[in-house]
C-alpha cells in the first residue's frame, strides 16, 4: 500500500502515456461510455420520477364527486353527510364554484389569464372526498347507489397508467443497466488489452525484473478508471442539463404533476452514475488485465 | 547461491538446450560462461531467472527451488537478481535515469533513496552526463552501461549478464567486463556469458565454464579457457 502511494505519480504518468498511445480509441471509449451512462441516467430518472408520482397520487387518495345541477346547496349538504357515512371515507368537503375557480387560478399561476376569456365561472361545485386508499373500490360502488350524483372523478385510471409506465421503466431500467454494464466491461477490457499489447515488451521486462503483477497492472487500472469516470462525469453533466430542461418544460405548463425535487433527483443520479462508473471501470480493467495475462 | 543437479532443459518445440547440468555457484563468485552460439548459455541464465524451468533435475536459486506454478515466489526471487539482458531491454521513451529508477520501484527501497541509488549507479558506469538522455538516443555501449547500472542499482545478490560484450569493439568490451567484475563482492555473485574468450582476463578469482551443445564441457578455476585448451 505504501508502495502504491509513493509510486502513484509514476502510475499516473504511465497511465497518461498509455492513454496517449491510443488517444483516439481512448477518446471514443470515453465518449461512448459517457453516452451510454447518459441513456442509463435518463431511464433511471424516468423510473424514479414515475415512482414518485405514483406515490404522491396514492398518498392523496382523494376523489371528486360531481352532482346533478338541480341539487341546491341544501341538497348538496345532505349529500355530503350521506357520503360521510360510507365506510372508508375519512373526510368530505363541499367545494363550491368560486372555490373551484380559485383553486384553478392557483394551479395555473400566471397562465390563469386564460380564465378571463370565460364570461361566467366554468367550474361546477363538487364534493371532495378523502378516502382510505384500500377502500377505493368499495367506496366507488357505494357512491354508485346514491341518486343525484352526476359522475365521480377518481384518479385510479391515471394512477394505473402511471404505475404501468413506472413498471415498464423499471424493466427498461434493468435492461439498460445490464446493457450498460456489459458494454462498459467490453469496451474497457478491450482498451486495456490493447494497452497491454502495445506495452508487451515493457511489461515483460518488468516481469523479468520481478515487478509484482499489481505494480504492472495498476497503470492500466488507472487508464480504465479514467475512461469510465470521465464518461460518468460527462453523463452526469448531460443528465443535469437534461433534467433542468425537462423540469422547465414540465413544471411550467403542468404544475400539478408532483415531481420530486430536481436537486435531490440530480444529486442521487450523479451519485449512482459515478459509483457505477467507478465499479465498472475497475471491473473492466481487471477483466482486461486477467484476460491479457492468459494469452 | 545456485545449485543445479542433473538439470535438463528441453524447449517445447523439441530442442534439448541443456543436458545434465551440475553446477554450484557460491556467493561472491565471479563466473564466466563461454561457448559457441547455440551452446545454451542464455538458456542457462533463463533457468536461473525462472524464465524457463528444468524439464528434468533440480535447480535452486537463492534458496528458491525453480519449479513451475511458483510464479509469485519466482517473481520475488527475481527482485534479488540484477539482470543484464543480451538485448538490454531498456524502456524506450524514457531517460537513462528513469530506466534505472524503474528497475527499483517495486523493491524494498525507500522512495527518497531511489534517485540517489540510480544516480550513484549511473556514476559508477561513467554516464552521468547521459542520465537525462532518452535511451533510444544512446549508443550501443552506452545502452549496455545503463543496463548494467539498472541491474546493479538494485543491489542484487546475483548479477546475470548475458553477452555484455556483444557488438562492442575490443576496448569497450574490456571496459564493460572490468566494470561488471567490479560489482563482485562477498555478498554478490556475478555471472557473465560471453563468446569473447580472448578478452576474458585470466582472473585468478574467477571460474570459467565452457559450454558446448548444451553441456558443461569444461570447468576450471583461475585460468581462462581458450579455444586451444578445449581442443
Ligand atoms: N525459446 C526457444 N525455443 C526453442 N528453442 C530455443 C529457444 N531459445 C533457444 N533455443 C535453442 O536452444 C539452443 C540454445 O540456445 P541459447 O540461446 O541458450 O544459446 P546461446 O549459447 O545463448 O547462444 P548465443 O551465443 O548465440 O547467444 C539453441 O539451439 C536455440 O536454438
Ligand atoms: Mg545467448
Amino acid at each position: 500500500m505504501k508502495k502504491l502511494f509513493y509510486n502513484l505519480s509514476y502510475f499516473i504518468k504511465e497511465a497518461k502515456t498509455t492513454i496517449k498511445l491510443n488517444a483516439m480509441s481512448n477518446f471514443f471509449s470515453f465518449l461512448s461510455t459517457g453516452l451510454i451512462f447518459f441513456i442509463l441516467a435518463m431511464v433511471i430518472s424516468g423510473w424514479w420520477i414515475s415512482n414518485q408520482v405514483v406515490a404522491a397520487i396514492q398518498g392523496e387518495a382523494e376523489i371528486s364527486v360531481y352532482y346533478v345541477e338541480r341539487i341546491d346547496n341544501i341538497g348538496a349538504a345532505q349529500l355530503v353527510e350521506r357520503i360521510k357515512g360510507i365506510d372508508g371515507v375519512r373526510e368530505t368537503r363541499l367545494v363550491n364554484e368560486s372555490e373551484a375557480y380559485r383553486r384553478m387560478v392557483e394551479v395555473l399561476g400566471k397562465d390563469a389569464r386564460v380564465l378571463e376569456y370565460f364570461d361566467e365561472n366554468p367550474f361546477s361545485p363538487f364534493i371532495e372526498v378523502k378516502i382510505q386508499i384500500e377502500e377505493m373500490s368499495a367506496v366507488l360502488r357505494e357512491l354508485g347507489t346514491i341518486s343525484g350524483i352526476d359522475y365521480v372523478r377518481d384518479n385510479r385510471e391515471i394512477l394505473d397508467k402511471i404505475q404501468n409506465i413506472a413498471q415498464i421503466l423499471k424493466v427498461i431500467g434493468y435492461l439498460v443497466i445490464t446493457a450498460v454494464g456489459i458494454t462498459t466491461l467490453v469496451i474497457i477490457s478491450h482498451i486495456i488489452r490493447m494497452g497491454i499489447n502495445d506495452n508487451k515488451e515493457q511489461i515483460n521486462t518488468l516481469r523479468l525484473m520481478g515487478a509484482p503483477e499489481g505494480f504492472i497492472g495498476f497503470p492500466f487500472l488507472l487508464e480504465g478508471l479514467t475512461i469510465t469516470i470521465g464518461g460518468g462525469v460527462l453523463a452526469s453533466a448531460l443528465a443535469a442539463v437534461a433534467l433542468n430542461y425537462v423540469y422547465a418544460q414540465v413544471a411550467g405548463p403542468l404544475p400539478f404533476i408532483p415531481l420530486p425535487s430536481r436537486e435531490d433527483l440530480t444529486s442521487n443520479l450523479i451519485v449512482l452514475i459515478m459509483s457505477l462508473s467507478a465499479v465498472l471501470g475497475i471491473a473492466g480493467s481487471i477483466f482486461g488485465l486477467t484476460s491479457a495475462k492468459r494469452n | 547461491m545456485i545449485e543445479a543437479k542433473g538439470v535438463f532443459l528441453r524447449y517445447s518445440e523439441g530442442t534439448m538446450a541443456l543436458k545434465n547440468i551440475n553446477l554450484k555457484i557460491e556467493a561472491g563468485e565471479l563466473i564466466y560462461i563461454t561457448g559457441p552460439s547455440g551452446s545454451g548459455k542464455t538458456s542457462l541464465l533463463k533457468l536461473f531467472m525462472g524464465v524457463e524451468y528444468p524439464t528434468e533435475g533440480a535447480l535452486e536459486v537463492l534458496g528458491q527451488s525453480m519449479n513451475k506454478n511458483q510464479y509469485a515466489k519466482i517473481s520475488q526471487l527475481r527482485r534479488s537478481i540484477g539482470p543484464v539482458f543480451q538485448e538490454f531491454r531498456l524502456i524506450n521513451g524514457r531517460t537513462a535515469l528513469e530506466n534505472v529508477i524503474l528497475g527499483m520501484r517495486f523493491l524494498d527501497i525507500p522512495s527518497g533513496q531511489l534517485k540517489v541509488n540510480a544516480v550513484n549507479a549511473i556514476k559508477k558506469v561513467g554516464l552521468e552526463h547521459k542520465a537525462h538522455s532518452l535511451v533510444e538516443n544512446l549508443s550501443w555501449g552506452e545502452c549496455q552501461r545503463i543496463a548494467i547500472a539498472r541491474a546493479v542499482a538494485r543491489k542484487p545478490a546475483l548479477i546475470l549478464a548475458d553477452e555484455p560484450t556483444g557488438n562492442l569493439d575490443k576496448d569497450n568490451a574490456l571496459n564493460i567486463l572490468e566494470l561488471l567484475t567490479s560489482f563482485k563482492d562477498k555478498n554478490t555473485a556475478v555471472v557473465i556469458t560471453t563468446h569473447a574468450t580472448h578478452l576474458i582476463e585470466r582472473d585468478i578469482n574467477a571460474r570459467y565454464i565452457q559450454m558446448s551443445k548444451g553441456s558443461i564441457n569444461y570447468e576450471r578455476l583461475g585460468i581462462a579457457i581458450n579455444e586451444e585448451t578445449i581442443l
